[in-house]
């Protein structure tokens, strides 16, 4: 069962946030893919909110990644620091 | 339920301190207002003088009400239609923390009658006016206990985009 709004913990972490802003998403649009208010988006954006099972890989598919890159239980590192700090060659990194 | 941002109302983008206040208020201005009436009734003082305070309690209770039920907006119904996953764990929780308000309602009126008669061997009289005034408190404000426990337990609404 999801965890109901209001309550602080378990905290599972989540970068809805970051995928919404890559793609150029509104949590309003976002919350029409998945079929929720725009509301709980912004409550799992928040942290506020922990998703089902259901909806947490609605989410992932949405974005058409794994689930375990869009949620975890432990705090994501900035993905700048995950593709800078990996050894990537980005163009305009300078390596 | 599904609303836009667009179609928000002032009153749905109520902090939860504010829907918390009158929550509070809706539910306590029914019972005050006969509280305040049973105290007034009765002594020398002209009506006139107390009587305005019954139509400002009142209209505290209708008032509330109102901004209750369209800040829930059919959220607090038991019906599931046009409920997401998390609108459903609210609605629950709001209807738990309703029964239990009521539960500690109906023990401490309870506790307010035997106590008195098994403790102190006090005879209770409950009376016309009081009856009256208890199942009209119950009427009006049980339905509107989940609507005021959804307001009290969701979160401050999301900003804008």
């Amino acid at each position: 069962m999801a965890r109901a709004p209001g309550r602080v913990d378990p905290i599972l972490y989540n970068r809805l946030a970051v995928l919404r802003a890559e793609r150029g998403l509104t949590r309003q649009d976002l919350a029409d893919a998945l079929g929720v208010n725009y509301q709980t988006i912004g409550y799992l954006e928040r942290g506020e909110y922990n998703p089902s099972l259901d909806l947490a890989l609605r989410a992932a598919e949405f974005f058409g990644l794994p689930v375990e890159a869009v949620f975890s239980r432990r705090p994501f590192a900035p993905m700048s620091s995950q593709l800078y700090g990996s050894g990537v060659d980005w163009p305009g990194s300078g390596s | 339920m599904t609303t836009s941002i667009a179609s928000r109302s002032r009153v749905e983008r109520l902090s939860r301190r504010s829907r918390r206040i009158v929550a509070v208020a809706t539910v306590l201005g029914l019972p005050s207002m006969y509280a305040w009436s049973a105290f007034w009734t009765g002594t020398s003082v002209p009506a006139i003088a107390w009587g305005w305070a019954v139509f400002a309690l009142m209209g505290v209770t209708l008032a509330g009400a109102v901004v209750l039920y369209r800040y829930v907006r059919g959220r607090a119904d038991l019906a599931d239609a046009g409920l997401d996953e998390r609108e459903r764990a609210l609605r629950d929780r709001a209807w738990i923390l309703s029964y239990q308000v009521l539960a500690t309602v109906v023990v401490l009126l309870g506790a307010a009658v035997v106590v008195p008669v098994l403790a102190f061997g006090h005879s209770v009289t409950v009376d016309a006016p009081l009856a009256t005034a208890v199942a009209i408190c119950l009427g009006v404000l049980l339905p509107l206990l989940p609507a005021a426990a959804l307001a009290w337990l969701e979160p401050d609404p999301v900003g804008e985009d």
